[in-house]
């Protein structure tokens, strides 16, 4: 019943930061143009079950709210981000979108290029090849706090041990990442970090199947945490992560899914952390319609709703929701801050 | 025979096409527009578009003749890609250690470096064919998977690491850096866009230079003799006084210098820095296909490598025009594979297509093939 | 945490056997395949791509009839159709082997991404519910034997299959009257014409047979040890297997030492949240080794006399 109602209420917030991302202007103010959007995805392709998938979902959303026109180019490997952001670019679009953090240089570059088009990229800058940010006034960066939807499921996994109601109640918890690069390294700090001020004697084990597309691998890894004693894991892989949840179902233990709401990928996800990859897309397309288009920085965090996280297929007891409101609460009002860098 | 396994290929796409539901001719027309720049309808830049096929055309040139010799000699080099990467490897390593050095000096050094590290990991194989037997298929299969960890290895957290969690390494200097053919610069407008985009630079001439080299090397040197010689009868190369293994190694390092050179340039002329994109790189396959569809000859391999260069452009305006998956260009390489390795073409005309009944001739475009179990492969007497 | 000390601990665990088994199947099927289809003289190098087919269509089948049996079944049917399409090119038009089975592995790439675009759109996939997976199955008695019941009898079922496939292989290639033709069609091809046996039936069947198994290995990927179909997911196992196939010496017991051996580095470096292992050194492994035993400092590894040879009937 309480997990229902709960989903219920994702659902309404769900809308609710929909609703305000739109911001009103969906009624049809300036129907006369059709803008142009085209969204470039990294080489995990469309079907990544993960942020360029995520990214889609918010240029679909996009087009039914708007009048747009969108237009999506899937790299097939590297050598295509420039290729393809230029295309978009010579063509006048008039918001050509990066996905991912390995075409930051791609975007920096292109950008430069054609100063009169509007550039957003989801989890990077543009920049050099130094990996400076070169700081254009055409290019919008999407950042997000992953290691605030880290701590959230942190503190779920590490409530769930200290009171006993994990599965083996060990204090041991995993994490599985995909290779040890940033985005996925904050989102295990803020896990780690949580699930030890929870439980102070807990043990948090992390590995990385140096993979993302390959779910044997995750779930060779999970296994290994399981016989290690961990009840609770988080994967943090993408396609190769599904593997890790697998794994707990087949174990009888509980899994955390990543990015998007993963309750479905099995019966053991008891939670998600949500990275809005989906919200940002559309609110990056939604600012170009409204004529706000805003260079720098966006950070999508707990606080602004661009980072959360979903209870799935669990009974949410009602401390642990309250524990949950407390920490979320405290982040938003900046009170707890998870850190970027897994902790010792 | 080549025109013919082309069509044959896209005929067959273009049924898998009509069967799965998307429309065969605007695939196509994406190809045209994206590859050639030709009945663009959706405001591509037909110069760009161009451009861009010259970038992808110059490393499959260069791959492509590093699979053509050897096949010459009747050797199968399907490590293109691991002696490309290590010639990146080696491109980078030294464009980042002496990134001050001024052009005239570092830009030799990093292509004839690249060289030498491609020649050495095909190297590896030819000394392990010449001398125990091992298939080169085989060795240098394993030797382009070592080549991808050890790229993975220098930039996730290795010694070539940019910084933390960067995945990719270090920028070369500008001395080791191959120009652009148009001027680098934002500001001039050139064919209604800015001179920078277009990213056609003088690894080009490196490219056709190295499919002259192939042919001369190959038709007018002594050594180019013996190469074919090798191919045609390895028994009576001998006979005629030719050192098989001399040759077989000799071949295999040529052929890695032109791949580590292909992999140089691509960092000098266009990367600058290694990057993940390295991790899943397939120039070096496509170039097997390059090879084959050339007939091993220059001008062929040039013409081959325009078409997949071409292919691998319009995929991309292929999804954003046609809304078809640019994964169809993979099918479409996968066909045209197929039929010049088995000559339908040539077996529909014949009308023959089946079985003991076929004529018994093998298909004379190829070398004779290259079977597991050579005569290098036979223990010497004495030794099993 | 790290230390020589750590992984001599982990050698003792029954859950690293297990682990280092289950990994070591996935790449055996295949690699028996190999053996099987090089052993009629006909070199194989698409078992990537047959093995990626089988996981595509063992997921679109299981989604569709949420039936696992069923779904595997069509998985081995699709492994053995790249299979036929790699006979047909390479045994019936005699193309060069390679290049029909680096042709097969592009093919398979491509067409599995492409059609997951057009069936599924630019969606998710899906995910098999966990009781349509091929089942993990304990044998009784037989998983209370300490240790070894963990590791051998508490497995998935496909693991069990693959056992009795091995052991089946052998005993047919080297005890049997038809193990015989194989092995003489692989070796000598006109003698074996000569002495009345169909040269193409029997190597149409080798590599037909390596197709079917590595439809299974897809489909134990894709519907067993997870359950959805993400692109490539194979990762270059079709490849690995290759190399047990030769490491091994193209005898089936030989490849499975192989996969144990390449399986068993997977497990250790599984563990790598305990032990610190470099992830480089241990992917690197299964290719250094191959390139060892190929430098001939591990004996020779001696292929088939015919392998690789398209057949011409009449000539010699």
């Amino acid at each position: 019943m309480g997990h229902k109602r709960l989903r219920f209420l994702g659902v309404v917030a769900a809308a609710m930061v929909f609703t305000l991302a739109c911001g009103g202007t969906t009624g049809g103010g300036t129907p006369t143009k059709t803008y142009k959007i085209g969204l470039v995805t990294d080489i995990g392709g469309l079907n990544d079950k993960s942020f360029n998938h995520l990214a889609d979902v918010g240029l679909e959303k996009a087009k039914t709210d708007f009048k747009i026109q969108a237009d999506v180019k899937e790299s097939k490997s590297g050598d295509d981000y420039v290729p393809n952001l230029t295309d978009f670019a010579t063509k006048n679009y008039d918001l050509v979108i990066g996905v991912g953090f390995l075409m930051q240089e791609a975007v920096g570059t292109v950008s430069g290029q054609f100063p009169n088009i509007h550039f957003a990229i989801i989890d990077g800058a543009g920049t050099d090849s130094k990996g400076t940010d070169l700081k254009h006034s055409n290019v919008q960066s999407l950042f997000f706090k992953e290691q605030d939807a880290g701590a959230m499921v942190g503190v779920i996994a590490g409530w769930l041990e200290k009171n006993g109601k994990a599965k083996k109640n060990k204090h041991v918890v995993g994490a599985v990442g995909g290779i040890s690069i940033p985005p996925v390294n904050h989102y295990i700090a803020g896990y780690k970090w949580a699930a030890k001020m929870e439980d102070p004697s807990i043990q948090v084990l992390v590995g990385y199947s140096n993979n993302f597309t390959d779910p044997a691998k995750c779930a060779g890894v999970a296994t290994s945490q399981i016989n290690q004693g961990a009840d609770v894991l988080f994967q943090v892989a993408g396609g190769c992560g599904l593997g890790v949840l697998q794994s707990a179902g087949k174990a009888g233990v509980y899994s955390i899914g990543v990015d998007a709401d993963q309750k479905d990928a099995d019966p053991s996800v008891i939670a998600s952390a949500l990275k809005k990859v989906d919200v940002a897309t559309y609110t990056a397309i939604k600012n170009v319609v409204n004529n706000q288009f805003q260079a720098g920085a966006l950070t999508f965090e707990i606080k602004n709703g661009g980072a959360g996280y979903s209870v799935d297929n669990l009974d949410l007891p009602a401390e642990l929701k309250a524990e949950l409101d407390k920490i979320e609460g405290q982040i938003k009002s900046g009170a707890l801050t998870p850190p970027a860098d897994i902790p010792a | 025979m080549p025109v013919g396994s082309v069509l044959f290929a896209f005929v067959i796409g273009a049924l898998i096409c009509v069967v799965t539901g998307a429309n065969p001719i605007a695939a196509y027309a994406g190809l045209v527009c994206g590859g050639l720049g030709i009945g663009c309808t959706q405001g591509e830049n037909p110069a760009l578009q161009i451009s861009n096929t010259i970038v992808f055309f110059i490393p499959l040139v260069t791959t492509g003749v590093a699979v053509a010799l050897p096949f010459r000699a009747g050797l199968f080099n399907i490590g293109a890609e691991g002696q490309l990467l290590a010639g990146s490897v080696a491109c980078c390593a030294i464009g980042i250690k002496f990134a001050d050095l001024p052009a005239p000096i570092l830009l030799p050094m990093v292509l004839v470096g690249g060289m030498a590290a491609g020649a050495i990991w095909a190297g590896i194989a030819g000394v392990l064919k010449a001398t125990v037997g091992a298939h080169e298929v085989v060795t240098t299969i394993m030797l382009n998977y070592v080549a991808q960890w050890l790229v993975r290895f220098l930039i996730v957290g290795g010694p070539l690491e940019l910084a933390p969690g960067t995945s990719k390494s270090h920028p070369i200097g500008a001395g080791a850096q191959l120009p652009t053919l148009l001027p680098a610069d934002n500001s001039v407008i050139i064919f209604g866009l800015p001179a920078s985009v277009f990213r056609v630079h003088s690894g080009l001439f490196i490219a056709l230079v190295a499919a002259a080299v192939f042919a001369f090397l190959l038709w007018r040197t002594a050594f180019g003799y013996e190469i074919r010689a090798v191919g045609q009868s390895q028994k009576a190369a001998r006979y005629a006084g030719v050192s098989v293994r001399r040759t077989i190694v000799l071949t295999m390092l040529i052929a890695g210098a032109f791949s580590g050179l292909a992999g140089a340039v691509q960092i000098a002329g266009v990367d600058h820095n290694l990057t993940d994109k390295f991790f899943n790189d397939t120039t070096g396959f496509d170039a097997i296909a390059v090879a084959l569809l050339g007939l091993g000859s220059a001008v062929g391999i040039v013409l081959a490598a325009l078409l997949f260069g071409a292919l691998h452009t319009g995929g991309a305006i292929m999804q954003s025009d046609a809304g078809i998956s640019s994964n169809l260009v993979l099918v479409l390489q996968a066909l045209i594979l197929f039929s010049i390795a088995a000559n339908f073409v040539g077996a529909i005309r014949r009308g023959l297509p089946f079985g003991r009944r076929a004529s018994p001739e093998l298909p004379t475009e190829l070398p004779p093939a290259a079977g597991l179990m050579t005569e290098a492969a036979v223990p010497p007497p004495g030794k099993t | 945490m790290s230390g020589v000390g750590d992984i001599v601990h982990l050698l003792f665990t029954a859950n690293l056997w297990q682990a280092t088994l289950a990994a070591a199947v996935l790449l055996l099927l295949p690699a028996l395949g190999g053996v099987i289809s090089e052993r009629s003289g006909v070199v194989n190098i698409a078992m990537e791509g047959m093995m990626l087919t089988g996981a595509f269509f063992a997921v679109v089948a299981d989604l569709a009839w949420h039936n696992p049996w069923l779904a595997t079944l069509v998985a081995i049917v699709a492994g053995g159709l790249m299979a036929t399409i790699h006979a047909v090119v390479s045994i019936q038009f005699r193309a060069d082997q390679i290049v029909s089975g680096i042709a097969i592995n592009i093919f398979a790439a491509g067409l599995t991404v492409f059609l997951v675009n057009r069936i599924y759109g630019l969606q998710d996939v899906g995910h098999v519910g966990p009781n349509e997976l091929l089942p993990y199955v304990d044998i009784p008695a037989l998983d209370q034997i300490p240790f070894f019941g963990q590791v051998v009898f508490d497995q998935n079922i496909v693991v069990y299959i693959a056992l009795i496939l091995l052991v089946a292989t052998h005993i047919v290639l080297f005890r049997t009257r038809l193990g015989l033709r194989i092995r003489a069609v692989g070796e000598h091809p006109q003698a074996a014409d000569t002495a009345g046996l169909n040269v193409y039936v029997i190597r149409y069947s080798a590599v037909i047979t390596s197709g079917l198994l590595s439809g299974l290995s897809g489909a134990f990927l894709a519907i067993g040890i997870s359950n959805t179909f993400v692109p490539n997911m194979t990762d270059g196992r079709g490849y690995i297997a290759l190399a047990a196939m030769i490491f091994g010496k193209w005898t089936p017991f030989g490849a499975f030492i192989a996969c144990l051996i390449f399986g068993l580095g997977q497990a250790i470096y599984d563990n790598n949240s305990i032990i610190h292992v470099s992830p480089y050194l241990l992917s690197m492994l299964p290719y250094l080794l191959t390139l060892i035993v190929l430098a001939g400092l591990v004996g020779r590894a001696t292929p088939p006399a015919a392998d690789g040879l398209p057949y011409v009937p009449g000539s010699e």
